[in-house]
């Protein structure tokens, strides 16, 4: 069964797809290096000129982007487009005021569908399929993107957004969606859900998931597919690039597959910034070559990852990304929600409490939970308990403002919280993200 | 004649917390005249009446607790029925919002004594005179 959105391209040569990707390399670096002056700066510094970049072979030669130069570069500083030839921005949460916003052009969004119509198809997807899209909808990506790819893909769209579970498993039946997307954990809320009210996978018509925006595992996979009676694919993306889409797995379930004829991927040492060669574990790094509005070159990921060229089953020759098996910095992903421990120290900073603190992150009924353990402030301290709780609250209150989830905040003694020489232990992850 | 304080002390809400905080004033000979607990799942408010606060106040923030003074009402009734009823009469009739309150042993067998916080401490200290109830100083309750 030729289960394809654009066999052409998914199904190409190897020798095509670098011959394309070159193509595009080199237009889309003179694209930059003529308007965006930041990358132009960085390509300056590092002596590269756009004619330094005449096939895939010379991406090693340019420089690097990373989330630091996103905040710096904030709000406009690596648009490559006008403002007035932009239709719509995304963001990922970040740092006091500084977050990551991405702009589309309108051809960036229709490419950006395709990536998602793509993954769509492969998860058994067509025009008579009833797609219930349960991910966040706004400034998230999530929601946009499968959404822009169940439509193109011409299923029946529901854009649920998140939440309200009863109501997803209300519509799920009377409308009989037929392909979930959301993330894996909300699947597995939803499945919860589902036989708690006393039902089975039989009385949905569920057939295939498509599940991303967070880490999840084999054994979270089985479990997922055994309680809502579905195939589980996985979907990677993120913002900067432009959303779901980057990679999509494929019947055989081994990885996902690359749209690498919009977004080419290295792995690199993320010590010396050495480019690894295939089948090595490093870092993933993105150069998009499509992209017009906000076309990073060389964009470091962070996660973690290795790259595959071996043949697969289902007939495509797009490179497979493993599911990424961890993080070359500190960002923990919680509840779909990039969360960087800095972020919680500006906040306690910003609020008078001392900088140690104790982050801790388990995942709990299929929900992932965050805690925080602060050393209280001995000046603030008062013997009415209403004071103290109203502490706490307003602490959880300014660390959700800050990270768009509800931490429980943790008031401990003044130099309770373990000082260790060297690295400090900030974080204690007890969630089981990868196998 | 100065009022009465409280001396509270921030403790985590795990085992041996407590301890710390009584060993440390038993070291220094301090005694705990009255104490009141009150807790979260996190952490607990230790408050407690001694003889000597500005001691146990040094010795506790030496050792790196979070501890704060504060003036209380303190007072002696008889231990009958009704007798507290009445307290909270004169207060109310002042309209003195009453924080927390707690029962430590009187001067007698036939007495009993009470911590009690208020925002407004004079205007409580004036109603409980004119109420005639007896109300303890700083200096009795460090004796």
């Amino acid at each position: 069964m030729a289960n394809y959105w654009n066999q052409e391209i998914e199904c190409m040569s190897y020798e095509d797809m670098k011959k394309l990707q070159s193509e595009r390399l080199v237009a889309q670096v003179k694209h930059v290096y003529e308007n965006v002056e930041y990358y132009r700066n960085l390509m300056d510094e590092k002596g590269v000129k756009p004619e330094d970049i005449q096939s895939v072979d010379d991406l090693h030669k340019l420089p690097f982007l990373s989330k630091a130069d996103l905040r710096d570069a904030y709000p406009y500083g690596l648009l490559a487009k006008p403002l007035n030839e932009c239709v719509r921005i995304h963001s990922t949460s970040g740092t006091t005021g500084k977050r990551v916003v991405a702009f589309y052009t309108q051809n960036d969004i229709d490419l950006w569908d395709d990536c998602c119509a793509r993954a769509i198809v492969a998860a058994g997807g067509t025009k008579d399929d009833v797609c219930q899209v349960a991910y966040g909808f706004g400034l998230f990506t999530g929601g946009a993107g499968l959404n822009g790819g169940s439509h193109k893909v011409g299923c029946l769209t529901l854009p649920m957004s998140s939440g309200n579970t009863d109501r997803q498993i209300e519509f799920m039946r009377d409308l009989g969606s037929t392909i979930l997307c959301c993330t894996p954990s909300y699947a597995a809320y939803i499945g919860e859900t589902l036989h708690e009210m006393g039902l089975t996978s039989d009385d949905i018509s569920l057939k295939a998931g498509i599940f991303g925006a967070e880490p999840w595992t084999e054994e979270m996979r089985k479990s997922i597919e055994a309680s809502l009676g579905i195939k589980a694919y996985d979907i990677y993306g993120l913002t900067e690039t432009s959303g779901p889409g980057v990679a999509f797995e494929c019947c055989e379930q081994t990885g996902m597959h690359i749209n690498e004829d919009n977004f080419i991927p290295e792995i690199i040492n993320p010590d010396t910034g050495e480019v690894l060669p295939e089948g090595e574990v490093g870092e993933l790094v993105f150069t998009s070559i499509t992209k017009e509005a906000f076309p990073l070159l060389r964009y470091r990921t962070r996660d973690l990852c290795v790259l595959s060229r071996k043949k697969c089953s289902c007939g495509r020759t797009l490179i497979k990304m493993r599911k990424p098996m961890g993080r070359s910095d500190d960002m923990l992903i919680i509840r779909g929600v990039n969360v960087f421990p800095s972020q919680i120290e500006t906040v306690l900073i910003e609020q008078g409490y001392s900088p140690n603190y104790l982050i801790e992150v388990d995942r709990k009924n299929n929900t992932d939970t965050l805690d925080i353990s602060v050393e209280m402030n001995p000046d603030q301290f008062s013997d009415k308990m209403k004071v103290m709780q109203e502490q706490e609250k307003a602490l959880a209150l300014a660390i959700k403002t800050m990270l768009g989830i509800n931490p429980k905040v943790h008031l401990v003694s003044p130099k309770s919280i373990t000082r260790s020489e060297g690295k400090a232990v900030r974080v204690i992850d007890r969630r089981k993200l990868h196998d | 004649m100065a009022n009465a304080k409280q001396i509270s002390v921030f403790v985590d809400n795990k085992p041996n917390q407590l301890t710390g905080v009584m060993a440390l004033l038993k070291e220094s000979n301090i005694n705990v005249r009255a104490l009141s607990l009150a807790d979260t799942s996190d952490f607990g408010i230790l408050r407690m009446v001694v003889n000597d606060t500005d001691k146990a106040e040094k010795v506790l923030k030496n050792a790196s607790y979070a501890v704060t003074v504060t003036e209380i009402v303190a007072i002696t009734i008889p231990d009958s029925p009704g007798q507290l009823s009445r307290v909270l009469d004169i207060l109310g009739a002042e309209n003195v919002n009453l924080e927390y309150l707690y029962a430590f042993t009187g001067a007698s067998d036939r007495s009993v004594s009470f911590v009690i916080r208020v925002d407004d401490i004079k205007l409580a200290s004036d109603a409980l005179t004119k109420g005639g109830i007896i109300q303890l100083t700083e200096q009795d309750l460090s004796e």
